[in-house]
């Protein structure tokens, strides 16, 4: 590959990605790129992240998102968790997503819900977020397990935080057993 | 290693005519399919859109590039990129599928890495807090810098070091499993 003299920096590329350089330097940068074989490549390691994160679904998704994912032919099943529960739950080969309805939390003052997921067995954090989508009125919180997840640990705990006014904290904590067929 | 080609060696072989024109174009292709994939990725958010793009835009490069449209062969990037801007452009206000067919598939479909997608929540679980929150607002959500700093109450610019080091971190992350699992 030939070198490049004047490589594009890397924190210009993700801002690049993430859509958000102003417009006279997204056009140079877009014009060096175009003449680079270096950058380009190095464009497209950047991409490959954002792009692949831009089209990932949320492990937490609103009510409204499942439906726009039934909408697009998406085979969805849900499936009912109480807290305390821990029991196997199916991804057959029928399904795209598996919507795990987390269930049994008062959300009606909620003003933030944490979550977590980690192995059952290490411990390890697979994924977090400090501020998830909840349904305050079905008391609520939507976990969209997806194929992928496959490669991941396949007992997870789910551990729900939720932050209600005045200061209140409620944890609930689900156990899920993946089988993948 | 022989040493490649300028553009402008390209662009004279195709203008040219005659037995190495054809191999010359297949080389213009080659070298500027990923980066119209690129492009077409970043303003149209669609990878078969951005493959219609790449076909478009190739296919009319190589119709001035014979007409001898190309002012500065030197710089046929340019040209390409001028290219892409239009027809992209055309693409975003009909929402449709840019014309060109698949005349230049066999030349110019561009090699995209596939990204697994397991291993990449694995990565993401190695981010700190603050790191995920600013990935999950920029890329899941599709926040600018400025949103997403007054979301989480700091400054754009300290948005933009957390996020460009998450996927430098995240990139360094697939890099390493990838290469376990070539091991």
């Amino acid at each position: 590959m030939n070198r490049c003299s004047a490589p594009a920096p890397w924190e210009a590329l993700v801002a690049y990605w993430a859509g958000d350089l102003p417009s006279g330097e997204e056009h140079a940068l877009e014009e060096h790129v175009m003449g680079c074989e270096a950058c380009s490549a190095e464009s497209a390691r950047v991409a490959a992240i954002t792009e692949t994160l831009r089209a990932m679904i949320p492990a937490v998704i609103d009510r409204a998102l499942l439906e726009r994912l039934r909408a697009r032919g998406l085979r969805v099943r849900e499936s009912p968790f109480a807290p305390g529960d821990r029991r196997e739950a199916h991804f057959t080969r029928d399904l795209d997503v598996l919507v795990f309805r987390l269930g049994g939390l008062d959300l009606s003052r909620a003003e933030t819900v944490e979550f977590a997921m980690r192995d059952e067995r290490s411990g390890q954090i697979l994924t977090a977020s400090q501020n998830v989508a909840f349904d305050r009125d079905a008391g609520d919180v939507l976990l969209c397990c997806q194929r992928h997840y496959a490669g991941l640990p396949p007992d997870v705990v789910v551990e729900v935080k939720v932050r209600a006014a005045g200061g209140a904290e409620q944890v609930a904590q689900y156990t899920i057993l993946h089988r993948f067929e | 290693m022989a040493e490649e080609r300028g553009d402008a060696e390209i662009v004279a072989c195709i203008v040219a005519g005659g037995a190495e024109a054809r191999a010359a174009e297949a080389e213009l292709c080659r070298r500027f399919a990923p980066r119209i994939r690129l492009y077409g990725l970043r303003h149209l958010r669609d990878e078969d859109r951005a493959r219609d793009l790449v076909q478009a835009v190739l296919l009319g490069v190589l119709e001035a590039t014979r007409a001898r449209r190309v002012m500065d062969p030197s710089r046929v990037d340019r040209f390409v990129l001028g290219t892409c801007r239009n027809v992209a452009g055309r693409m975003r206000e009909t929402e449709g599928r840019a014309e060109g067919g698949d005349a230049l598939e066999h030349l110019a479909a561009p090699q995209r890495e596939h990204v697994d997608l397991g291993a990449l929540m694995r990565c993401l679980g190695r981010l700190d807090e603050r790191a995920r929150v600013v990935v999950g607002l920029s890329f899941h959500e599709g926040h600018s810098a400025d949103e997403v700093a007054s979301r989480l109450g700091t400054t754009p610019g300290n948005v933009r070091v957390v996020r460009h080091r998450a996927v430098a971190a995240l990139r360094s992350c697939l890099d390493r499993k990838a290469g376990e699992g070539a091991r």
